[in-house]
């Protein structure tokens, strides 16, 4: 087995006595787009800061290509790094902050322009080589940041949140350009954000973090398809979260009653019988019928409805007088009014079951 | 805004009344000195019978006016250049690193702003006198920095402030070594501050009278001693005339400052 390219290994820090993050493991694959996704305060800005060396660890190693990198300093790591805030350097041209790392690596001269050219196309801002950085909007300012940290072909480049502060439609953009920008250029980008959506869109793999942990790591269909915990289903995507008691326990399936007693199956990890759980399903895997066409039909009302175009969102009722969302095709939708009673169905294996 | 001027009716005239009274306040004997300079009475009367050079002329041709210009010169930009050096290292160090006894190292840095400028100088001179620097040209310097360092310090001290850290994080992370940060980064991204210190200090070292009257010696004084003793000796218009000189230069000075402050903003 080769070794992976960056391995992160029983990552701790603490300040004094709160512990920003603990046990963080992760293997990146080469070329691989990771994110670190998860609310502030989770660890996923301190692992990361950690891995540019701006912060020591507690404990734990960080090895890129099987080397320690905690025993290089962070000018000498080789590492590009886009910030969250707009960093150029406000005296430099465009131009000369991308050949800034270049001109401390003492490149020559000719390599550097080239370079500068390449890379300034790279981020199609091939024209404002001679402008300066408070000329430009936030959204080309962070392309020419990218453009610098990849002026000098690190293995790896950082991000650190950096379309936090541009507006939706700009931040949609550079998205696709980053996916662009990656393909082309096969850098290992590890990427931090607590954009659900953007972490989505982006990359190949998500880690998620809550608390200074490692929630679940996977691709972005099985952190939706297969959450782990409540953390993780309520963080990505919607969910709607039902109470139930566990009943019994299968191989990876639970069987759960309602507070109105009613009998459910779902996936599930280890349980002790008789212990209080969630039952979690997305609202555009419920359905909602006016008559029962399985035995798993929960009893609801009709509280609310409305017209979204390419879909249908339905606020439901159960006996218990919980609010559920419900999302369906608008012709599946047809027949029901505000008021009405109807059955809510999904199929069992949409049904996830959490501690 | 309660107290908003297009609203005051009446009370509008008293204030521009009393902002006016205020600024001739202020600006009158400067006015006064400057027409007197130009003025042909050997007794300084006013309004001037006549008007003239030959105060200029006879300022600029007496060697112990020249001289005292030079030296008031001399000792200005050689306080300048040490006092913005030594302000931008201790605004650094005060700025980006955590020690034990910071605040107290601060607040020491800019005791010579509130200590009284002649207890300052009677010490300085109790003191100089025994080492053999009063009269001396290093005597004059480093009496003149200790007033000047702390406004170094601070008006560097806020432009390190409003610059953002995280571009040295990226020049770091860049490739660029600590130093490099320093000399690639950060002095570009303080320089107006460090202008605006290099002209406070000078300006503070050209017009300082107290301590320099207790360092001079007959033959080494500044501009402003020298105007003084003559002062107390007889009423020459040279002195007007040596006084404007003094009031242009600071002028310029305050004015290119300003400007400084304007392109900073931008």
């Amino acid at each position: 087995m080769t070794t992976p390219f960056l391995q992160i290994r029983g990552l701790r820090k603490t300040y004094d006595q709160v512990v920003a993050i603990d046990h963080v493991a992760l293997d990146i694959k080469q070329g691989e787009f990771m994110t670190f996704l998860g609310p502030s305060g989770s660890g996923k800005s301190t692992t990361l800061y950690i891995v540019a060396g701006f912060q020591e660890p507690t404990e734990g190693q960080v090895l890129l290509n099987g080397k320690s990198l905690l025993d290089v300093a962070p000018n000498k790591r080789n590492i590009g790094m886009v910030f969250q805030r707009y960093t150029l350097f406000p005296h430099l041209t465009v131009g000369e902050n991308v050949a800034f790392p270049l001109r401390v690596r003492r490149r020559p001269e000719s390599e550097i322009k080239a370079k500068v050219e390449k890379m300034l196309e790279l981020v199609h801002l091939a024209d404002y080589r001679d402008r300066l950085p408070g000329q430009m909007s936030g959204g080309q300012q962070q392309r020419v940041a990218i453009a610098r940290a990849l002026a000098y072909d690190p293995p790896l480049l950082l991000m650190d949140e950096p379309l936090a502060a541009l507006d939706k439609k700009l931040r949609e953009e550079i998205q696709f350009e980053l996916r662009r920008i990656h393909q082309e250029t096969g850098v290992t980008i590890l990427y931090v954000t607590h954009d659900q959506e953007e972490a989505l869109r982006l990359s190949d793999r998500i880690a998620v973090f809550s608390q200074g942990r490692i929630e679940q790591v996977g691709t972005g269909e099985e952190l939706y398809e297969h959450p782990s915990s409540r953390f993780v289903a309520g963080f990505i995507g919607n969910s709607n979260f039902l109470p139930v008691k566990v009943e019994q326990m299968g191989a990876g399936r639970a069987r759960a009653i309602f507070p109105n007693g009613q009998a459910v199956e779902g996936d599930a990890r280890a349980f002790a019988a008789g212990s209080e759980g969630t039952l979690m399903v997305r609202p555009e895997q419920m359905r909602i019928r006016p008559h029962a066409t399985s035995a798993q039909g929960l009893a609801v009302t009709v509280r609310d409805m409305t017209y979204l175009g390419d879909s249908m969102h339905f606020a439901v009722q159960t006996p218990w007088e919980q609010e559920l969302a419900v999302r369906m095709a608008v012709r599946d939708g047809q027949g029901l009014c505000i008021g009405s009673s109807a059955v809510l169905e999904w199929d069992s294996q949409h049904g996830h079951v959490f501690a | 805004m309660l107290l908003d001027y297009d609203r005051l009716g009446g009370w509008r005239w008293g204030l521009v009344g009393v902002g006016t009274v205020v600024m001739l306040f202020l600006l009158l004997p400067i006015v006064f000195i400057a027409a007197l300079s130009f003025g042909d009475s050997q007794w300084l009367v006013f309004p001037p019978p006549g008007w003239t050079m030959q105060w200029y002329q006879q300022l600029l041709t007496d060697p112990v006016w020249v001289n005292a210009l030079l030296t008031s010169a001399k000792v200005g930009v050689i306080v300048t250049v040490l006092s913005v050096v030594l302000g931008l290292l201790a605004a650094l160090g005060l700025a980006r690193s955590r020690f034990f006894g910071k605040s107290a190292l601060q607040a020491f840095f800019l005791t010579p702003m509130v200590l009284p400028v002649v207890v300052l100088a009677v010490a300085l001179y109790a003191f100089f006198l025994k080492l053999g620097l009063t009269g001396t040209l290093t005597g004059f310097v480093i009496g003149h920095l200790i007033i000047a360092l702390p406004f170094s310090i601070i008006t560097i001290g806020n432009s390190l402030q409003s610059f953002d850290s995280a571009l040295e994080d990226a020049a770091m992370i860049c490739g660029a070594s600590p130093l490099e940060v320093k000399w690639r980064v950060t002095l570009p991204a303080i320089r107006l501050g460090m202008f605006a210190a290099a002209i406070f200090s000078f300006l503070i070292s050209w017009d300082e009278v107290v301590l320099s009257i207790f360092m001079a010696s007959p033959t080494l004084q500044t501009l402003p001693v020298l105007i003084w003793s003559t002062l107390r000796q007889d009423l020459t218009p040279v002195i007007a005339s040596a006084s404007t000189l003094l009031v242009a230069f600071t002028v310029v000075l305050m004015l290119l400052a300003s400007f400084l402050k304007k392109g900073s903003r931008q």
